[in-house]
């Protein structure tokens, strides 16, 4: 645990819509170099508690602070990257990178400088002009990449980042995303509903369960970086794996049973 | 799936119908009394005639400038308002209905009442103009706005976007292609507009040509008259489409 | 106010519901666009100018059929502007179905005609008019035949564009229960372009009824269109404004009565905005 370079402290945070409690009780402290995965079944809120962390969605208890500031808004330093990609369709490949500087208000020079390194960093050079409807999902999520990297984050937050992409694109992010974190390590915490994927990139897994879900686990991966797809074949690998996959099973499983005794 | 030497085929095939089409005017010409119609060749040579003297010129240009001006000012003031209403929800609410029964109204019908406060010029008749041709800019334009992706806006918002540039990139930029939509359409009923205020109101340009001529019996000029301003809306509204796909241009499969 | 939408709680002292409080806020709007009306024009305008209150006077005579003498008629310049927009649309929407279907299964047709029927939908109907005169005299044909010609050109290409892009799945399926050329004009390609006749339905209304008062004002019908010009130029503007009223009412409650159609009819269709 890295509590004493804990760059992110989420502190008895809650959140209840309307009459809707979606999580409670949830306790983590982020270092500043390391990637957190979350993982749970769908509407356990781990969308949702991501927006809490990057202050877009006020929690109803507890309280959230970076770097011993305490969220309120989308903080500086912090970026994310979204499901949908969240591309602008009216911007090109280099104005949707450049953006998060120029609302920033950086320099020219600044902004050429960094748009260009990061469309390499992605490895989308030559696409600087293409437009997002020209681009396969893979080739826009690169975008979304570079784009909430070009702005040099302290804090990476990814929600889901790959779920709306194929497989094979997926795995080659998955292992890009990696290099890149290695290069330049930061807090990450990558929201996902794939248990490989939350075992591939995590230093720990989070395993949010129940209803309302809070944290029911916190395993350590114990997997050597840098990571390379022989981790898939490690027994460490499949051990973590089995591990979330049975707690999450479980729950997959009551709630079948759930429905089952409704009908 | 047509090939190129169906597509030629079927160019020769419309110019044959054009052809055939003057062809028919001819001769319906030639066996009608000038007074009602007048044959292709008339027609023409009345087109030469009124350019040559500059009459035509003249009236196309007090033509183009009333529509330059009215159009513009529907264009901005469209755009402007149709902005504010998408972020003034009260506001909206309240006016929509009213906005509504105005673009459904024939603004031909206000024209007398303009008048009444306006006067005969050429002040009244842009106003005229601009009504004409404000309610679908201002309509379209409103509609876009209000319909920016819920998730590009919350993009903008983890960025930290402060509101002016939330404007700028995100809102404005996507509904351009909608204010063009309105803005063609737009186009299309300004161009009524100038003829209905040249005709209700002080007669210039085409409209007047319209009716002096109409007034002399004179079918031939009035022929061209109208074939004139058939060639500038047909350009007008392909200049309207062309503007409407460019700032359309990013929207997929464009 | 934030452009972004915000979640508001409507406060728990308003005990109407969200519709009530729509209607509450726009008739509250249109009384205060009436006053700024009474106010301005009180103000600022000469005396015979229209506004709210001797609108609001006028009105009862007006509707009782008391015009100021030696105007046109009110409730007769009101149903020969009925009847006409109604013939036109009857005339247009007929005569622009059978074109449209025609040139949307028939190259040839297509080819032909395109040029023509793109280029008097460019042009302002209003530029006939007076050309139409020549032709036809001072008679209530002009208007009959601009009402017609304003409905039939948005119905006839409109139908075209429906009529061209019907799904080439839809023929194949009928020419495989061999059906007949009429089959699948007025049994496919006619339902399937029903929306884009509703869509050119909407443009036809407005094309109808400021050719419908233009023609009147040109050839001196009796009409609306007359009506609203004649008490214009002789200072009778309430009673014009009575008339004005009524021509935005018809253009409405015609496209209301489309609208409610195209859901009877075309529940099947959802209208993409």
């Amino acid at each position: 645990m890295t509590s004493s370079g804990a760059r992110i402290h989420i502190d008895g945070v809650g959140k209840q819509f309307g009459a809707l409690r979606v999580f409670e009780n949830i306790e983590l402290e982020i270092g500043e170099r390391e990637i957190v995965s979350v993982v749970g079944p769908s509407g356990c809120g781990k969308t949702t508690l991501l927006r809490c962390i990057d202050g877009l969605v006020e929690t109803t208890e507890g309280e959230i602070r970076i770097d011993g500031t305490k969220v309120v808004g989308p903080p500086r330093g912090v970026a994310v990257v979204f499901q949908h990609f969240g591309l602008f369709p009216w911007k090109t490949v280099y104005e949707n990178v450049a953006y998060g500087l120029r609302l920033a208000k950086a320099s020219k020079a600044q902004i050429a400088e960094s748009v260009q390194r990061h469309i390499e960093l992605v490895g989308l050079t030559g696409f600087e002009k293409a437009y997002p409807y020209q681009l396969s999902g893979g080739m826009q999520q690169r975008t979304g990449l570079a784009r909430a990297l070009a702005t040099d984050p302290h804090v990476l937050l990814m929600d889901e980042p790959f779920a709306a992409i194929d497989a094979q694109t997926r795995e080659i992010l998955q292992f890009e995303l990696l290099r890149i974190w290695e290069s330049r390590p930061m807090s990450m915490v990558f929201v996902t509903h794939s248990i490989e994927e939350a075992v591939l990139m995590g230093d720990r897994v989070v395993v949010l369960r129940g209803r309302p879900s809070s944290i029911h686990e916190v395993i350590e991966t114990g997997l050597p970086r840098p990571r390379t797809r022989d981790v898939f074949s490690t027994p460490r690998f499949n051990e973590v794996r089995e591990q979330v996959w049975s707690l999450l099973m479980h729950e997959a499983e009551q709630a079948e049973r759930e429905l089952q005794e409704v009908r | 799936m047509t090939t190129s030497s169906e597509r030629l085929r079927g160019s020769l095939v419309s110019v044959a119908g054009l052809i055939v089409g003057a062809g028919i005017w001819e001769l319906v010409g030639r066996h009608t009394q000038q007074s009602s119609f007048a044959p292709f060749s008339k027609t023409i040579s009345a087109l030469w005639g009124m350019t040559k003297s500059g009459q035509l010129p003249r009236a196309l240009e007090s033509s183009l400038e009333l529509f330059g001006a009215g159009l513009g000012i529907a264009i901005v003031l469209g755009f402007f308002i149709g902005l504010l209403l998408a972020r003034m929800r009260t506001l909206r609410i309240g006016l929509e209905p009213y906005i509504l029964m105005l673009y459904a109204t024939p603004m031909f019908a206000l024209i007398p009442f303009i008048l009444s406060l306006f006067g005969f010029e050429f002040r009244a008749k842009v106003i005229v103009v601009a009504l004409f041709g404000i309610w679908p800019i201002l309509i379209n334009t409103l509609e876009g706005a209000r319909s920016v992706n819920l998730d590009l806006l919350e993009v903008a918002r983890s960025y930290r976007s402060t509101e002016p540039k939330l404007w700028r990139h995100v809102i404005i930029p996507y509904t351009l292609p909608y204010t063009m939509t309105g803005v063609r359409q737009g186009i299309a009923r300004s161009l009524i507009g100038v003829i209905a205020s040249e005709y209700l109101l002080a007669a210039t340009g085409l409209g007047n040509l319209i009716l002096t001529y109409t007034n002399q019996f004179d079918a031939a000029h009035v022929l061209a008259a109208v074939l004139v301003i058939t060639l500038v809306a047909t350009l007008l509204m392909m200049l309207g489409r062309a503007i409407e796909n460019y700032f359309a241009r990013w929207k997929a499969g464009v | 106010m934030s452009a972004v939408p915000q979640t508001v709680a409507l406060p728990r002292t308003f005990a109407l519901g969200p519709r009530a409080q729509r209607t509450l806020i726009r008739i509250a709007t249109g009384v205060i666009l009436l006053f700024l009306w009474e106010v301005l024009v009180r103000w600022l305008a000469p005396p015979f100018v229209a506004r709210p209150v001797t609108i609001a006077r006028a009105l009862p005579h007006v509707l009782a059929g008391h015009v100021p003498l030696a105007t046109p008629p009110f409730w007769g310049s009101v149903e020969a502007t009925v009847i006409a927009v109604f013939e036109g649309l009857a005339i247009g929407t007929v005569a622009g179905v059978l074109v449209g279907l025609t040139m949307g299964r028939l190259r040839l047709a297509d080819r032909l005609l395109r040029f023509y029927l793109n280029a008097f939908f460019a042009m302002p109907i209003l530029a006939m008019v007076p050309l139409m005169t020549l032709w036809l005299g001072f008679s209530g044909s002009v208007r009959l035949a601009i009402v017609s010609l304003g409905a039939f050109l948005p119905i006839c290409l409109n139908v075209y564009d429906g009529t061209r892009s019907l799904p080439a799945n839809y023929v194949e399926v009928a020419q495989s229960y061999h059906a007949r050329w009429w089959n699948v004009w007025f049994g496919i390609a006619l339902p399937a372009s029903l929306p884009y006749v509703l869509a050119g339905f909407r443009l036809a209304v407005g094309r109808v009824l400021v050719g419908a008062t233009v023609a009147e004002y040109i050839v001196s019908l009796k009409g609306l269109g007359y009506l609203i010009v004649y008490d214009g130029r002789t200072f009778h503007q309430p009673v014009m404004m009575v008339a004005v009223l009524v021509l935005a009412l018809l253009g409405v409650a015609i496209n209301v009565a489309a609208d409610v159609a195209t859901r009877r009819l075309l529940p099947w269709y959802r209208r993409s905005e």
